[in-house]
C-alpha cells in the first residue's frame, strides 16, 4: 500500500496500515531493561514511579553536582552569566539530585489531592450555609479578627508565595524545582483560602466586607503585623540566595510565626468564638505545612546537612541563617502578641499563661523539626520571654 | 454597619432562605490584583529593558484549587486511556518500529524544553508585578512540570510495553552524546531562561510556544496516529490543552510592555532573534523527525510548516499584535527557504553520525525515495544518490567496516557546528541556505552558518561560548565516547543507536565500531 496516507487514517485501526506495522515489529523486545530511569539511585528499595519520571529531567552538566550532562549553557545571561550556576546558593552538595519529595508527588498525584480538597471545600461550604452555622460566630471575632487579621495574614501568605518564583527559577535539581513550585502554589492557595472564606462570610452576612482593603491597610500600616511584613518583604525580594529564601522562609519564619497565627491564635481559639468555619481553611493550611516540613526537611536536613562532604559546612551556615532570621521572627511574633488586645479574654485560652503554653508549643516543635537538626543551640524559654513583652 | 446589626441581618436572611452558598473561582481571583502592596524593595531579580505593567490583566482567571481540579480531570482522562484500554490492545507494540526510535527523541526533547519552562515562567513569575500576569505565568509554571511529567511518561510507557525499551529507558542520560543535543538545549533550555525575563518570555511563549508548539505538539499526533502510535497523541494532545494558556501568557506578555518606550526600541528585534533561534533548530529537526522518522506520511513538512509557521503564526498571530507594534519577524523569509531543503540537509549528517544517537535512524526506502523526490523535486539527485551509495557499501551491516560519517571524510565534505544554534552543518554539501562564515576571539575559532546567528554572536560573543561536540571529543576515538556516556544497551555491548530498524537485520556493538577508528577530529583547527 502506499505510504502517503489521507488525514485521519490509524495504524492502528486501518487493517491494512496496522498489516504493514505488525510485519515491520520484532517479535520480542530488543531489549530486556524495560524500566526507565534504570541507572538512577533509588531513595527506598525499589524505583518510584516518581523517580521515574521526576528525575535526571533536568539537563545539568556534570561541574553542577550530580549533573549527567557536560559542557557550557548553549546561551547565557547578557554579560555571560550562566543559565544555572552553583554560585546561585552558599550551601553546597555532592549531588543536587538527591532530594525526594516524601509523598512522592509528581505532578498528577499533586494535582489530584488539591482537586480532591477543593471539592470537598465547595460541599463543605454549601452545608455549613444551608446549616446556618455562621449564626454561632462571635460577631466581633468575625467582623474584626477574621476580617482584620486573618485578612491580613492573606498577605503573609502572598508575599511567601512570591519568594518562590525565584527558588524555583534558580534551583539546581529537577526535584527541588518541582517541590519548590508545587509548595509555592500551596502558600498561594493559603491566601487565595482566607479571600475565599472572607467572600463566603460577605454572602451570609450582609456588611461583611469582602473588600481587601481593610485587611491591606492593617497589613501595610498595622502595628499587629509591621515586623512580619517587613520580613516577608525581604525574604521574597530583598534575599537571593535560593535555599537562603526556603530556609528563612519556611525553617525559621513559617515555622514559628505561621505556626503561631494559624495553629495557635486561628485554629485554637476559633471554637471558643463559636467559628467552626476558619478551622476548616486553616486545617487545609495545616495540611500543606505539614507536607511542605517533609520537602524542606528532606532538602535541608537528609541532603544538605548530612552529606557525606559538606554536611558540616552547611550546618554551620544555615546556623548562621537561622541567627539572622531568628530575631526578625521573635519580633514578628512580639508584634503580633498585640492582637490579643482586640479580642476579649477567656481564661485558660487568651490569658498570658495560655499564651505562654501556645508560644511554647511553637518554639518546642520548630526546636525539634529545625533547630536541633543542624544543631543549632536555642534558649526557647527566653524568646518565649521576648516574644511575651509584646502582650499588652 | 454595627456589628449587632450586621449579625441580625445575617440571622433573617438565614431563616428567610437556608439555600446552600459556595464560592466559585471566579469569585476569589477577582480579589487577586489587590494582593500584592508596594514596598521599597519590591523589584524583579531578573532585570528586564522593559517595564511591564502593574494593571496587566490574565485571561484564564485561575485560582489554585480550581486548576487543580482542572488538571485533574485531563489527567483522569489521559492515565485512563494508558492505563485502560491502550495497554489492553497492547499498543505500544504496534507502532511502527521507525516511530517508535522517533518518539525516543521527541518525547524527550519535549520534555527538557517543558523541564525548562518551569524555570522559565518562574522567573516570568518573579518579573510581572501585577499579580494577575503573576498568576498567569504560575498556572504555566505548575503545567510546565505536568507536561515534563507526561513526556516522561511517553518514554517511560513505551520502555515498559513497547518493542525496543533501549533509549526510552535512559534518554535523559544518552541523549547528550549526539549532535542534536546541544541545538535543542539552545532553543528548548537556555534559549527559554537566560536573558532579559521578556526576551525569554518571547522566545518560549510568543515563538517557542504560539508558533512551533502546533507543528510540534499537534502535528506529531497525526504523524503519529499513522503510524500506528496512539499513545502520543493521547499524551501530547492533552499537553497542547494547556498550550493554549500559555500562548495567551506570551500575549498578555506584551500587552504589558505595549505602552512602554523600549518597547518600540526593541521589541521586534527580539522577536526576530527569538524566531530565528528557534526556527533554526526546529525547522530542520521536526522536518527530519517526521519525514525520516516515520512509514506512512500524512503531508510534506513544507506543506506543514507554511500553514503553521508561516500563515499562521507569521500572518495571523502576529497580525493580532500589530496593534502592539510587533512585525512579522525580517528572517521569516530566509526560514521558509531553510523549510523547504533543511531537514533533508540535516538527516544526511544525523545518518552519518548514526553512532552518537540514543535511537534507531532508518535510510529511506525505495517507495520513501519515490516520495521525497515527487514532493522535493531535485532531492534523488542531490540526496538519493548519495544514500544508494552508502547502501551499496553496507552502511546498514555491521561486518561492512563503513559507517558514512567516513563517506564525508572521504569526499572532504567538513562537518561544521553553528556557535549560535549549534546545529551541524555541512556547506559544501547543503542544498539549504547555510553558508560557512568563521571568527576568532581570544585565539579561538567559531563557525556559523547563517547572517542572524553570526550576527547575534557578533553582538554578544560572551553569550555564545559553548563547545560543540568535535571540539568536546576531540582527538576520541568512537567507541570510547559512546561507552563512557552509556550508549549501550543492556548486554553491555550492542548500541542503543543502529543504522537501520530492520527486525531481521544484525545489530552493531562497541567492537564493530572499534575496528573503524574513528578519531574525532575539530575541523576548525584545520582552517
Amino acid at each position: 500500500m502506499s505510504i502517503q496516507v489521507e488525514t485521519g487514517k490509524r495504524g492502528l485501526t486501518d487493517p491494512a496500515m496496522a498489516k504493514v506495522i505488525a510485519d515491520a515489529v520484532p517479535a520480542q523486545p530488543l531489549d530486556t531493561q524495560n524500566k526507565m530511569n534504570y541507572f538512577v539511585k533509588p531513595r527506598g528499595r525499589r524505583l518510584t514511579e516518581y523517580e521515574i519520571l521526576c528525575c535526571y529531567a533536568q539537563p545539568t552538566p556534570d561541574w553542577i553536582p550530580g549533573g549527567l550532562d557536560w559542557g557550557d549553557w548553549t546561551q547565557k545571561f547578557h554579560g555571560g552569566r550562566p543559565s544555572w550556576g552553583n554560585e546561585t546558593t552558599e550551601l553546597h552538595t555532592t549531588d543536587w539530585h538527591k532530594h525526594r519529595d516524601p509523598a512522592l508527588r509528581w505532578h498528577a498525584l499533586y494535582v489530584k489531592d488539591k482537586a480532591e480538597e477543593w471539592r470537598y471545600t465547595d460541599r463543605f461550604l454549601k452545608a455549613y450555609s444551608a446549616d446556618g452555622q455562621v449564626r454561632s460566630i462571635d460577631p466581633k471575632w468575625r467582623d474584626e479578627v477574621l476580617n482584620d487579621y486573618l485578612g491580613a495574614f492573606c498577605f503573609s501568605e502572598y508575599g511567601l508565595f512570591n519568594s518562590h518564583s525565584s527558588a524555583s527559577r534558580d534551583c539546581l535539581g529537577d526535584t527541588l524545582r518541582m517541590s519548590i513550585s508545587m509548595i509555592g502554589l500551596d502558600k498561594v492557595d493559603n491566601a487565595q483560602m482566607i479571600q475565599l472564606e472572607r467572600t463566603f462570610l460577605a454572602k451570609l452576612v450582609p456588611g461583611f466586607p469582602e473588600s481587601t482593603d481593610e485587611p491591606k491597610k492593617e497589613w501595610t500600616q498595622g502595628a499587629i503585623y509591621k515586623s512580619a511584613r517587613e520580613t516577608v518583604e525581604d525574604i521574597w525580594q530583598a534575599t537571593y540566595d535560593w535555599n537562603e529564601i526556603l530556609w528563612s522562609g519556611h525553617m525559621v519564619y513559617d515555622a514559628l510565626f505561621g505556626q503561631f497565627v494559624r495553629r495557635e491564635f486561628f485554629l485554637r481559639l476559633s471554637s471558643y468564638f463559636g467559628d467552626n468555619l476558619t478551622p476548616f481553611f486553616i486545617n487545609q493550611m495545616q495540611l500543606y505545612y505539614s507536607q511542605t516540613k517533609g520537602i524542606t526537611g528532606d532538602i535541608f536536613f537528609h541532603c544538605l546537612a548530612d552529606d557525606a562532604e559538606f554536611g558540616d559546612y552547611n550546618k554551620r551556615l544555615l546556623r548562621a541563617w537561622t541567627d539572622k532570621w531568628l530575631p526578625r521572627t521573635v519580633d514578628s511574633l512580639k508584634d503580633f502578641m498585640g492582637i490579643f488586645s482586640k479580642i476579649p479574654e477567656i481564661k485558660g485560652v487568651t490569658s498570658k499563661d495560655a499564651v505562654e503554653a501556645a508560644l511554647e508549643r511553637v518554639f518546642d516543635d520548630w526546636k525539634r523539626d529545625c533547630a536541633d537538626p543542624v544543631s543549632y543551640k536555642v534558649d526557647t524559654a527566653a524568646l518565649v520571654k521576648t516574644v511575651l513583652t509584646g502582650l499588652k | 454597619m454595627a456589628i449587632s446589626t450586621a449579625t441580625k441581618a445575617a440571622t433573617d436572611a438565614l431563616a428567610a432562605n437556608r439555600a446552600p452558598v459556595s464560592v466559585n473561582a471566579q469569585e476569589v481571583h477577582r480579589w487577586l490584583q489587590s494582593f500584592t502592596w508596594d514596598f521599597e524593595k519590591n523589584r524583579t531579580k531578573y532585570p528586564t529593558k522593559y517595564k511591564m505593567a502593574n494593571d496587566t490583566k490574565e485571561q484564564f482567571k485561575l485560582i489554585a484549587k480550581e486548576y487543580a481540579r482542572m488538571e485533574s480531570v485531563k489527567d483522569e482522562r489521559q492515565f485512563g486511556s494508558l492505563q485502560d484500554v491502550l495497554a489492553r490492545v497492547d499498543a505500544a507494540k504496534r507502532v511502527h518500529p521507525k516511530w517508535n526510535e522517533t518518539m525516543k527523541v521527541v518525547s524527550n526533547f519535549l520534555e527538557v524544553g517543558e523541564y525548562n519552562a518551569i524555570a522559565a515562567t518562574g522567573m516570568l513569575w518573579d518579573s510581572a508585578t501585577a499579580p494577575e500576569q503573576k498568576n498567569g505565568y504560575l498556572a504555566q509554571t505548575l503545567d510546565e512540570i505536568r507536561h515534563t511529567n507526561q513526556c516522561g511518561y511517553v518514554n517511560y510507557y513505551f520502555s515498559k510495553n513497547g518493542q525496543d525499551p533501549a533509549g526510552h529507558n535512559d534518554a535523559r542520560r544518552t541523549r547528550t552524546i549526539g549532535p542534536l543535543w546541544k541545538g535543542m538545549k539552545r532553543v528548548f533550555s537556555d534559549g527559554f531562561i537566560s536573558g532579559d525575563a521578556v526576551e525569554c518570555s518571547i522566545n518560549l511563549q510568543l515563538v517557542g510556544e504560539a508558533c512551533f508548539t502546533n507543528p510540534l505538539i499537534v502535528a506529531v499526533t497525526e504523524w503519529a496516529a499513522a503510524n500506528g502510535d496512539e499513545i502520543t497523541p493521547t499524551v501530547f494532545l492533552s499537553i497542547e490543552t494547556d498550550e493554549l494558556r500559555h500562548m495567551a501568557n506570551g500575549y498578555q506578555t506584551v500587552v504589558s510592555i505595549a505602552n512602554d518606550e523600549a518597547a518600540s526600541k526593541y521589541l521586534n528585534t527580539d522577536l526576530n532573534n527569538a524566531f530565528w533561534t528557534q526556527q533554526k533548530y526546529f525547522t530542520p529537526v521536526l522536518g527530519m523527525a517526521f519525514e525520516y522518522g516515520s512509514h506512512f506520511k500524512v503531508e510534506p513538512w513544507v506543506k506543514t510548516w507554511n500553514r503553521w509557521v508561516y500563515e499562521d503564526w507569521g500572518g495571523i498571530w502576529i497580525g493580532r499584535l500589530g496593534k502592539y507594534g510587533v512585525q512579522s519577524p525580517a528572517s521569516l523569509r530566509d526560514a521558509k527557504k531553510d523549510a523547504y531543503w533543511a531537514h533533508h540537509d540535516l538527516f544526511l549528517i544525523a545518518y552519518a553520525l548514526w553512532p552518537t544517537g540514543f535511537f534507531r535512524l532508518t535510510l529511506p526506502t525505495a517507495e520513501e525515495a519515490e516520495w521525497f523526490e515527487f514532493n522535493y523535486p531535485g532531492w534523488h539527485e542531490h540526496y538519493g544518490k548519495i544514500y544508494e551509495e552508502w547502501r551499496a557499501r553496507g552502511c546498514e551491516d555491521p561486518n561492512s567496516g563503513f559507517i558514512p560519517l567516513m563517506w564525508f571524510i572521504e569526499n572532504n565534505h567538513p562537518i561544521y557546528i553553528d556557535r549560535v544554534s549549534q546545529v551541524p552543518f555541512c556547506p559544501s554539501l547543503c542544498k539549504g541556505a547555510s553558508t560557512l562564515r568563521v571568527h576568532e576571539l581570544n585565539g579561538k575559532k567559531h563557525s556559523f552558518s547563517d547572517d542572524w546567528g553570526e550576527r547575534m554572536w557578533l553582538t554578544e560573543p560572551e553569550r555564545y561560548e559553548c563547545q560543540n561536540i568535535f571540539e568536546q571529543y576531540e582527538g576520541r576515538e568512537l567507541s570510547d565516547v559512546i561507552a563512557e556516556l552509556h550508549g549501550v544497551r543492556s548486554d553491555g555491548k550492542t548500541l542503543i543507536a543502529q543504522p537501520h530498524t530492520d527486525k531481521d537485520g544484525k545489530l552493531w556493538t562497541l567492537d564493530d565500531i572499534k575496528k573503524l577508528n574513528c578519531v574525532f577530529a575539530d575541523p576548525l583547527k584545520s582552517l
